[in-house]
């Protein structure tokens, strides 16, 4: 996972999102189709993509993608 | 990227919704997600969670659609996905009503409630790991967590109430037992009373479960066997941070059980259980290794089979319709699931028998057909991955059981998707098969009293008795270690002593060959008999199980007794000896002529019969005879092909 837009891809193949790379900075309040559930979904497939654990914490506080992004890959 | 198996049902399923065609496909899911594993089923659960169902009804206006509203005492948003995973295997299309974390107090109380506006036909309300615990004051100890649950069990049981007074008639509340967790139990470092809260633990379990009254709109879900079966229960992080407390394992375990509730509750439970036999009931092939040859016992193999069996009885015994479907010919799958008594299945278990070599499709449904039953209620059960298909093929929304060559998982696999499952139990399942079996014995007796003659005479039976060749000697101990339905005097010899009683003077081993325009069975049968004083001793009478009622049995003992008469004797003396299956032999013995000679030994052992050969019956018309009887003087023949007139 070397770039946000792999995780974007990452969430439209298992969550079935329907996000563009654009999306990476946009307040995740403002996404369309963007629910909060798909924050704990996302958790457990970036953990099975990286093969280890991301700070929970810190990623469900994240606001866009991109933090997102950032808190998983450089913890 | 996690790896994938380039056809794997999730692979297909987000072909599928990238193209849009989820929707328009929803009648494909319980096939494409028949066979699919954890992961699969995690992966297409995320991609359903999200399905319109309105979206769904707009193809197929006739999915049959189930309103679930979902509360707990946690987050409960993770349930969805495995929940529509778990439905969508079995054709449901759900809408959900989801609860925010920790309302389910509030909306399972309150009339005027978002839950009770769904007009919910089954509410989940999930109890997480931390249920009672979030009531526990620290520091604790094992009484605290008793009263904290008793006060829990109290409330669950008004909110049952509330939910039968307010939910739609007829509405079910499915409630869940709370799994205990090692990270609770072992803050108590005394092993007294971590025992003493595994005790009260246990108790509080109980009466939850003891809650449940299906029919009357609860039940209890027991996840026990869901965390034994090794699902994990929590989930420390998602629990701390985000209240939830369901790791994914039990939340899946937990779908797949309030799934196969949903669908009883519904009543497609299926009804019949259609089962092949070769590798499926038994080890071995019955073609190759013949009815005796099979088995469900004796060998570790063959152990395997045999618990596989008793599962399936004590499904049958719930009203669970049993029927087989064999490609063999009918013959020799009777002889077999007669000659067997130490399965615990046996012919009487079977409401009805296919064995034939047409396609299993096409035996599903006639076997559908003959008990008046859908194609779509049975279950299919074979090792062979090419009949699991051609029946998912051939026979919509029938269930496939994915067995193969390991007999040891059968009954986990026949039980995992719960097929037979509904919410009670009446008099009339645990009536059902008996019904069936009588209205099978009353079709048995009719095609019977229609044809029965025409089949035997079409049958072209030819038995020959004679003198057994020295190599034979092995073949009728055999015969006589293994037999037990028609072994008449319980006669066990090895084959040195099969040997010995022929050189003895007068001592006669008389091999009996069995054929018909089937098959030929080769030596099915003996009988031992010495000359004395006059009379003719017939010390052993033996019958292999596969040559049985086709009318070989009267015409050995027919044609022994006109062979005695032929030969000079005054009289055929004998016995019967009782062995674990030869009662019915006693009878043969008298409607032959026979009359007791001696009363019963002490302790089950024998009676003496005599038969004064004055008036001798009839040999079986359709059996063409041919038996030689040497003497002192050379050889007696008896022979028939048609009616006997002597």
């Amino acid at each position: 996972m070397r770039t946000v837009e792999e995780l974007i891809e990452l969430a439209n193949t298992e969550l079935g999102t329907a996000l563009r790379p654009a999306d990476a900075a946009v307040e995740l309040a403002q996404l369309d189709g963007w629910d909060s559930v798909h924050l704990l979904r996302l958790v457990a497939l970036l953990e099975t993509a990286l093969g280890r654990r991301v700070p929970v914490d810190r990623m469900l506080e994240a606001r866009t993608l991109r933090e997102i992004w950032a808190v998983a890959v450089h913890p | 990227m996690a790896e994938h198996r380039p056809e794997s049902p999730a692979d297909l399923l987000r072909a599928l919704h990238e193209r849009g065609g989820t929707a328009a496909a929803h009648p494909e899911l319980p096939r494409l997600l028949a066979r699919a594993g954890a992961d699969d089923l995690a992966a297409a659960g995320r991609l359903l969670a999200g399905l319109d169902p309105d979206e769904v009804l707009r193809h197929h206006p006739g999915t049959p659609t189930v309103r679930i509203a979902v509360t707990g005492r946690g987050t409960v948003t993770e349930a969805v996905p495995p929940l529509a995973a778990e439905l969508a295997r079995h054709g449901l299309l759900p809408r959900f009503h989801l609860s925010g974390s920790g309302t389910y107090v509030g909306d399972l109380s309150d009339p005027h409630s978002a839950l009770y506006a769904h007009r919910p036909e089954v509410t989940l309300c999930l109890l997480d790991p931390w249920t009672v615990w979030d009531a526990v004051p620290v520091p604790w100890q094992p009484l605290d967590v008793s009263v904290a649950a008793e006060r829990q069990l109290r409330l669950l049981s008004q909110l049952a109430e509330a939910h039968a007074a307010h939910a739609p008639a007829g509405a079910v509340l499915v409630l869940n037992t709370v799994p205990l967790l090692r990270r609770h139990t072992h803050q108590l470092t005394s092993h007294a009373h971590r025992a003493e809260l595994g005790g009260l633990w246990r108790q509080f379990t109980a009466d939850l479960l003891f809650l449940a009254r299906p029919s009357a709109g609860l039940a209890v879900l027991d996840l026990e066997p869901v965390t034994s079966a090794g699902a994990r229960a929590d989930d420390p992080r998602l629990g701390a941070y985000a209240d939830a407390h369901c790791a994914g394992p039990l939340l899946a375990g937990y779908a797949r059980e309030a799934a196969h509730l949903v669908r009883g509750l519904r009543g497609a439970a299926k009804k019949c259980l259609v089962l092949d036999l070769d590798g499926t009931l038994w080890d071995g092939v019955l073609a190759e290794d013949g009815p005796r040859g099979v088995s469900a016992a004796g060998s570790l193999r063959g152990a395997a089979f045999g618990a596989f069996q008793r599962t399936v009885k004590q499904l049958a015994s719930q009203g669970v319709l049993l029927a087989v479907c064999s490609k063999n010919d009918p013959g020799p799958v009777a002889r077999a699931l007669a000659c067997h008594p130490e399965f615990p299945l046996g012919a009487g278990d079977f409401q009805t028998v296919v064995a034939d070599w047409g396609s299993k499709a096409e035996g599903v449904r006639t076997i559908a057909a003959r008990l008046g039953i859908a194609p779509e209620s049975v279950v299919f059960a074979d090792d062979l991955r090419f009949e699991q298909e051609s029946v998912a093929a051939g026979v919509p929304g029938a269930a496939v059981l994915p067995l193969d060559g390991e007999p040891a998982l059968h009954p986990e696999r026949l039980l995992a998707d719960g097929w037979f499952d509904t919410p009670d139990l009446t008099d009339e399942d645990r009536r059902r098969p008996a019904r069936y079996a009588e209205r099978a014995a009353r079709d048995r007796l009719r095609t019977k009293a229609v044809d029965h003659h025409a089949f035997l005479a079409g049958l072209g039976v030819r038995v020959e008795v004679g003198p057994a060749q020295d190599h034979e000697t092995a073949r009728v101990s055999q015969l006589s270690l293994r037999t037990n339905r028609f072994n008449l005097t319980g006669a066990r010899l090895s084959t040195e002593e099969v040997r010995r009683y022929a050189a003895a003077p007068g001592g006669l081993v008389l091999a009996v060959r069995v054929a018909d325009r089937f098959g030929d069975d080769g030596v099915a049968g003996a009988a031992l008999a010495r000359t004395g004083e006059g009379a003719l001793h017939l010390d052993a009478l033996l019958l292999s199980c596969r040559v049985l009622g086709r009318g070989v049995e009267e015409a050995v003992l027919g044609g022994l007794l006109r062979a005695a008469r032929g030969t000079g004797h005054t009289a055929v003396h004998t016995c019967w000896r009782p062995t674990r299956a030869n009662a019915a032999l006693r009878g043969l013995l008298e409607t032959h002529g026979f009359r007791p000679r001696t009363a019963p030994e002490a302790g089950g052992g024998a009676t003496g019969y005599t038969h004064p050969l004055g008036h001798i019956g009839d040999l079986p018309g359709h059996v063409e005879l041919r038996l030689r009887l040497p003497h002192r003087d050379g050889e007696t023949e008896v022979s028939a092909c048609a009616p006997s007139r002597n």
